[in-house]
């Protein structure tokens, strides 16, 4: 059994997205409480919220776009930068507590203290571009949390598989002109999914050419198309790449019965993507990996879904 | 949306008496394949395209610095003997459409565009003309493209725009395209949001069928195994 982080924090229930919005605080409830459900709770150890460094977080965002979002909190603004991003008084701070919950889940196991973490943050962070809010994403999590592992000098090379059902357009926005960091998303076909970007021909540019990689997935298909392409795309890059850190972008949203995609794939198909992602990182990473929850909207399959990637991280 | 908009204002040119391997240099060197040919005036008198040249040229020659080759007899060919002149041209207040459907008609891969005088105000390529049409689908910002299969009766539109509007939602476009069933239309909005799946709720109450969206360009892709 592996020691495995789970970082969960009532304070990322604060977050509120107002009426009808899919981004809500029950998503992480039901993640909760199906992990708990599973008795997977003993096994794991329980990280809390923590409130990120201002510093780390401009490691990836401008100054000013920081400082925008903080003062639109404070004026009781209700959206930022787009409709899709919905907020309240507490939106500032919990996205700072997001990130600052990561960053103490890659610290415990980047310095050995934990083999791999869970993190189930809210708001979510993949769209966040450098300077722009985006697809209910504020501060790109992930992002900060690769910057982080190489300004402490864990790792120089840090891959970022992300699985949500939508391209992060935002990581691969951050990244594109770096080769440090490998950002590879299997995604809904841009044509018929948000936020239109990821296109498998989208590689990065100048010194970071070849170190994106998009697979895009026609709607309908699922598992197979899913195992297959992450073998075909995902595992050679691997190879050439050889990270020393994994950071998982988990988004639950490409599952068949989430409304917010036409991806196919099932309870088991995410429970085979994850076990290809630990392979990975069992090959190159000696085990160590972050998994940040992104997107995924049915509460009804969220516990499920939860308790097995937890499972596969416990190895259980 | 007028070519005006869209054309590339900073234009290489050359002179009708340049000799034929400047042009060539010129080409090669700025990545184009037209080159206008104006006067002193400005006046646009042809064009020159990379294919003029690979006619006139020989093989040892094109694509090769002139430095690094013999140049013979080709060193003292002028523009004017191998330009097109009197190209189609196109007027900086005649729309995108216009250039879409003369560009399909003559078959050109750019077009000069010149005043009322004939003065060279800039050109339009096939390059300029796929960044508008990209800007008009609004594909660049990012959104979701939803299909719905409409009755072709009044008001139909309205309903759903409504629908949308009611939701706070923003329009990048929308498309309607004929649909194989007959009296029906697909309608293709390009909402500015991810959040679409209450939307989508709210328009099947409303009954209009959701397309699925591998049916959306109406021609089956090949199944994956």
């Amino acid at each position: 059994m592996n020691r495995t982080g789970l970082l969960y924090d009532e304070r990322y229930l604060r977050h509120q997205t107002g009426p009808y919005h899919p981004e809500v605080p029950q998503r992480l409830t039901a993640i909760y409480f199906g992990i708990q459900k599973a008795g997977l709770l003993p096994k794991l150890t329980l990280l809390s919220a923590r409130r990120a460094e201002r510093h780390w977080v401009e490691m990836v965002h401008e100054r000013t776009y920081i400082e925008r979002l903080e003062a639109a909190c404070r004026s009781g603004a209700v959206a930022f930068d787009s409709p899709d991003n919905q907020m309240c008084a507490e939106t500032f701070e919990t996205a700072l507590l997001a990130v600052g919950g990561v960053l103490e889940a890659v610290e415990r196991v980047m310095s050995g203290e934990l083999d791999n973490a869970f993190c189930a943050v809210r708001p979510p962070g993949h769209h966040a571009e450098r300077s722009k809010a985006m697809g209910f994403c504020y501060f790109n999590n992930v992002a900060i949390a690769a910057r982080f592992i190489q300004q402490k000098g864990w790792a120089e090379r840090v891959a970022i598989v992300d699985i949500d059902v939508h391209h992060g357009n935002g990581t691969q926005h951050i990244f594109e002109q770096d080769a440090s960091v490998f950002y590879y998303s299997i995604h809904q076909h841009p044509s018929f999914a948000f936020p239109g970007t990821g296109r498998d021909f989208e590689i990065g540019y100048e010194v970071g050419q070849g170190y994106t990689k998009n697979t895009t997935v026609l709607p309908g298909m699922g598992d197979d198309v899913y195992g297959q392409a992450m073998e075909r795309d995902l595992l050679p890059a691997m190879e050439l790449f050889r990270p020393e850190a994994l950071l998982v972008s988990t988004g639950f949203d490409a599952h068949v019965d989430d409304e917010m995609s036409d991806i196919s794939l099932t309870s088991d198909g995410y429970a085979h993507v994850m076990r290809q992602i630990m392979g990975i990182a069992a090959r190159w990473c000696g085990g160590k990996v972050v998994s940040v929850l992104e997107g995924g909207y049915n509460i009804e399959r969220l516990p499920e879904l939860a308790r097995d990637h937890v499972s596969i991280l416990l190895d259980v | 949306m007028f070519v005006q908009k869209s054309m590339t204002r900073k234009v290489i040119t050359v002179g009708p008496d340049s000799r034929v391997l400047e042009a060539h240099d010129l080409l090669q060197r700025h990545h184009i394949r037209h080159l206008p040919v104006v006067d002193s005036d400005n006046i646009l008198v042809g064009i020159i395209t990379d294919r003029d040249l690979r006619s006139a040229l020989p093989g040892g020659l094109y694509g090769k610095t002139p430095a690094s080759v013999d140049t013979g007899p080709y060193a003292d060919l002028t523009v004017r003997e191998i330009m097109t002149p009197k190209p189609v041209t196109i007027s900086p207040t005649n729309t995108i459409e216009d250039a879409l459907l003369l560009i399909q008609r003559i078959q050109v891969g750019a077009f000069p565009v010149v005043d009322e005088a004939g003065r060279l105000q800039g050109i339009l390529s096939v390059r300029d003309l796929l960044r508008a049409f990209i800007a008009v689908l609004g594909i660049e910002e990012p959104g979701t493209l939803l299909g719905i299969l409409v009755e072709e009766k009044l008001g139909q539109m309205k309903k759903i725009v409504d629908a949308i509007t009611e939701e706070n939602i923003s329009f990048g476009s929308i498309l309607v395209a004929r649909h194989w069933e007959p009296n029906m239309r697909a309608v293709f909005p390009y909402l500015l949001t991810n959040n679409v799946s209450r939307v989508k709720k709210k328009l099947t109450a409303l009954g209009f069928r959701l397309l699925d969206p591998m049916e959306w360009y109406m021609d089956r892709i090949p199944k994956v195994d």
